[in-house]
């Protein structure tokens, strides 16, 4: 059965209801309200967003359900582990990454969810602090004193 | 739905924008949510729902910095992002409390069935709801109270659950606040169950399910526990359960017999384990059981302990199999049943015997013929076993009774009286009645059916070694005369003897088999060799060679002129079995030697079969037509005495007259319808001296028993004191036969002073073993 989904920007997505289950938010709202063929609106999300989180869902829909207990899970917190799909489909521009992280947070997808974070995370390993403002184009507000102080409360942190 | 208490609804406010204010976020919420709490049925839509569902999450994840919020929580913040959620958090408890405060008041006038059928009905209404709007707080979940509780704040929970927790508050206590009104309207509706009305059950199970389901882990609220559901309702219902059938078992007992009230208790328990299974908690099941099995059994266990020999003097199957079910149930109620089986078994053992004997004391008792009494203790036996297997299941407990009973009254009943070796006498004679060939046992199934049979009594009797000695005197009698009725038979006599007691045991019963079979390879070859040497023989010989200490047989102490006419034979064997096995030594057993004689004088030309004895009486009258008696002594070489016997069958079979004492005529006129005449007939006295022999056997058989195992435990013992020896010799022999004390003292004296043993220095009742 398909699953009409219609943006904040108006446009209207028809796919596959195991596609559409990706989203714990969605599975949620059809086992509660039940299936009919009204569009589901996703006020939070534009087309563009959209048509790239459906992209995953399609090629994810067969995975098998995340285990329950997954906090205890410490592959999910490994930044390494994406796979190469993952990889290339995530190659995109910082904005576009942004977004997509926003996406599966609203629409309740842990695993994409995982696939942003740890490529945010890859991005920052290894840099310094003024290399990271740079990269995600942060002012630095900290006054001088208040820099030292941290600098120094995370001298034991220093790659050295 | 009745909602007439609640506040008149404003119209549905416009759903607000991404960074709104808690109090326009809010004022969408709580419109949504009620909505979802009261008017369900209502329907939601997908726009609805996801409005609303939007409206948390934005609220949720709005960076704004809400003043107050923090204080609030009144935690102090170890991370650096501001979470947004206390606020709708509050808001949400404070909903759920003020609708439920709003509604509870319509409880206030219900009792009983009204009043559960009104909590289960806004129960499911309110959690139905409440599971809803947490899916829809999906977000503020897994955000905000999911860090609280990380950070390990108490009373925090996830939506479904605060909505659980207020209303345990609002809801549970207030109705359980007035005289556990909820819990006692469940009580009264079991009661009524109880006494036979129909209920809605199902109304319980939903209440009671209630119950459980707000039982909240204090360490992990997340999970559940059994708190509520067991001090608002388990504890209350377990009491009344108690008081409930103390007061109908005693009323019950009062007017009805014990088997009426066994079915009673029986189908309670059952009921009750149902009503596990129907609409309670299964954590129940245990707690209810016990406490049933306590007041319907243990407090009325005496009473049928009492009742359980009526039972079973009237047979009554079905009530003791209730009686033992029910006894089963709860610690030590059948030892009882099984002490007082053990005495009915004995009993019944010791009067059937009795019956047997009758009232003819001791000369009746030593008549009592073995069939018959078999028969008698094989039938008490049968009886309860079968009482055991049915009754009681073949409970182990019961089936040591009927071994302890059996054993008791086997060995030693009416026509035993003191003497402990009548019993293994009485069966072992039966047993030899069973594998004569004039046994009528017309199908092999039979036979071994009757010998399972003697195989069950034979376990319990106590001197097996006696039972051995009668045993192997028959069967030697058995082969010798070839009267077995089948080696098949034979065999597995043999082989069951061998189960029960071992090898050691039949060792001597199975190599008199062996000999039977050499012996016929032996006369087979004897006449192999004699036709060789020979031509035909004169006359037909076959020989048993015996080994002289597996065969309980003696040879007669009398000199025994061979007859001429079989002397070559005799001389010849004598030869063959020298040069076979030189250095054996042969003893001839004449009193055990068969023989055919033609008789050529008389016409017909009859054949008598005979003894060795009457044979060489009657080869006499080949040559004499009278002799008198010290004449045929002195020609045949048997002392007087022992020829009486002999001449006496010959006289009454009227081969030979006498018409003067002591003088022994031929009798040319005798006449016998049948050609083959069988003169060798048993001498009656027989079975006396038989008894008396094979128990004087027996006495020797036990010293060197006892002897030989006192030898074996030292040896590998090498020190012990006298009173351990005696027990573990004791302890290993009683798979044979019970030794007296005495006896085995005795025994150790005679290895003392035969030195196979010493005491040791300084000691006068320890021993060392002398290698």
């Amino acid at each position: 059965m398909p699953i009409n989904l219609t943006t904040s920007d108006n446009e209207t997505f028809t796919v596959d209801k195991k596609v559409a289950e990706k989203s714990v938010l969605i599975k949620n709202m059809l086992e509660d309200v039940g299936e009919s063929d009204q569009a589901i609106p996703l006020p939070n999300v534009t087309a563009s967003v959209l048509k790239k989180v459906l992209e995953w869902c399609e090629h994810h829909k067969d995975d098998p359900a995340p285990p329950e207990n997954e906090d205890k899970d410490d592959t999910r917190k490994r930044t390494t582990d994406i796979s190469e799909w993952d990889q290339k489909f995530i190659a995109v521009d910082q904005e576009m990454l942004f977004e997509i992280i926003l996406a599966a947070n609203y629409l309740d997808i842990k695993a994409l969810l995982d696939v942003g974070c740890k490529t945010v995370a890859n991005m920052i390993k290894g840099k310094t602090p003024e290399e990271i403002r740079k990269l995600f184009n942060i002012v630095n507000d900290f006054t001088p004193e208040e820099e030292a102080q941290i600098k120094k409360e995370n001298e034991w942190a220093e790659d050295r | 739905m009745a909602d007439t208490n609640m506040i008149p609804r404003p119209a549905t406010p416009p759903q607000p924008g991404a960074n709104a204010d808690l109090t326009t976020t809010w004022a969408y919420l709580l419109h949504g949510v009620d909505g979802i709490m009261t008017r369900l049925k209502d329907g939601v839509s997908y726009t609805k729902y996801m409005g609303l569902y939007t409206t948390a999450y934005n609220y949720c994840t709005s960076s704004r910095m809400h003043g107050g919020s923090l204080e609030a929580i009144g935690g102090t913040r170890t991370t650096g992002a501001n979470l947004m959620g206390s606020d709708l958090y509050n808001s949400l408890q404070r909903y759920f409390r003020d609708h439920l405060q709003s509604i509870r008041g319509q409880t206030d006038s219900l009792h009983d069935e009204t009043l559960l059928q009104k909590y289960a009905e806004e129960w499911n209404r309110y959690t139905v709801g409440a599971n809803y709007v947490n899916r829809l707080f999906t977000y503020l979940n897994r955000h905000w109270v999911k860090r609280e509780k990380d950070e390990g704040r108490k009373n925090v929970y996830t939506v479904y659950t605060l909505a659980l927790v207020v209303w345990n508050e609002e809801m549970f206590k207030y109705i359980q606040a007035k005289n556990n009104k909820l819990a006692n309207a469940i009580l009264r509706l079991i009661e009524r169950q109880r006494n036979g009305e129909s209920i809605n059950t199902g109304l319980i199970k939903q209440v009671v399910g209630s119950f459980v389901s707000l039982g909240l882990d204090e360490q992990d609220s997340n999970r559940s526990n059994l708190s509520v559901y067991e001090s608002a309702f388990q504890t209350p219902f377990l009491l009344a359960t108690e008081n409930y059938y103390k007061a109908e078992s005693e009323q019950f007992l009062a007017e009805n017999t014990v088997s009426e009230y066994l079915k009673k208790a029986e189908a309670r328990l059952k009921e009750e384990e149902d009503r596990v299974e129907m609409y309670l908690h299964s954590s129940t099941r245990k707690g209810l059981i016990l406490k049933c099995e306590d007041v319907l059994i243990r407090a009325h266990a005496q009473k049928m302990w009492d009742d359980f020999q009526n039972l079973l003097d009237f047979d009554k199957d079905e009530d003791l199999q209730r009686m033992y079910a029910l006894l089963a149930r709860i610690p030590e109620g059948l030892e009882p049943l099984r002490k007082k089986f053990e005495d009915h078994v004995r009993k019944a053992g010791l009067a059937a015997v009795q019956k047997l004997v009758g009232s003819g004391g001791q000369e009746a008792a030593d008549q009592v013929e073995p069939k018959a009494y078999v028969d008698a203790l094989l039938e008490v036996h049968r009886r309860n076993q079968e009482v055991v297997n049915r009754s009681f299941k073949g409970e182990a407990g019961f089936v040591a009774s009927l071994d302890k009973a059996c054993r008791d009254f086997v060995n030693t009943n009416a026509a035993t009286g003191s003497n402990a070796a009548k019993s293994p006498e009485l069966l072992a004679r039966h047993t030899d009645a069973l594998l004569r060939k004039s046994n009528k046992m017309s199908e092999e199934a039979d036979l071994e059916q009757a010998l399972n049979e003697v195989m069950i009594l034979f376990k319990y009797l106590e001197d097996k070694d006696v039972f051995q000695t009668f045993y192997s005197s028959k069967l030697s009698k058995r082969l010798i005369h070839s009267v077995s009725a089948s080696d098949e038979a034979e065999a597995s006599m043999i082989s069951k003897l061998k189960e029960a007691c071992g090898f050691e045991y039949t060792n001597k019963l199975q190599r008199m088999f062996t000999d039977m079979s050499l012996s016929k390879d032996l006369t087979d070859q004897f006449k192999q060799k004699q036709e060789q040497n020979h031509g035909e023989m004169e006359i037909n010989f076959s020989i048993l060679v015996l080994g002289t200490n597996f065969w309980p047989v003696q040879a007669p102490k009398i000199d025994f002129n061979i007859p001429a006419d079989i002397l070559s034979t005799y001389n010849r064997f004598q030869g063959f079995y020298q040069s076979k096995h030189s250095g054996r030594k042969l003893t001839w057993h004449w009193n055990l030697s068969r023989n055919e004689l033609r008789a050529n004088k008389m016409n017909p030309k009859y054949i008598f079969m005979t003894s060795s004895y009457q044979m060489s009486v009657l080869l006499q009258y080949n040559d004499n037509d009278s002799m008198t008696i010290d004449e045929l002594v002195q020609a045949t070489g048997i002392p007087k005495d022992q020829l009486e016997p002999v001449m006496n069958v010959l006289i009454k079979s009227k081969v030979l007259l006498s018409d003067e004492k002591d003088t022994y005529d031929y009798n040319p006129n005798y006449k016998n319808k049948k050609i083959r005449i069988n003169l060798n007939m048993p001498v009656k006295t027989e079975n006396k001296q038989d008894t008396s022999e094979v128990l004087k056997t027996v006495d020797d058989d036990r010293k060197f028993v006892i002897q030989a195992t006192i030898v074996r435990v030292m040896k590998s013992r090498k020190t012990m004191k006298a009173q351990a020896l005696i027990a573990e010799v004791t302890q290993i022999i009683a798979a044979r036969f019970t030794p007296r004390i005495p006896d085995i003292k005795k025994a150790i004296d005679t290895l003392l002073e035969k030195e196979y043993i010493e005491r040791a220095d300084g000691t006068r009742d320890t021993f060392n073993y002398v290698a």
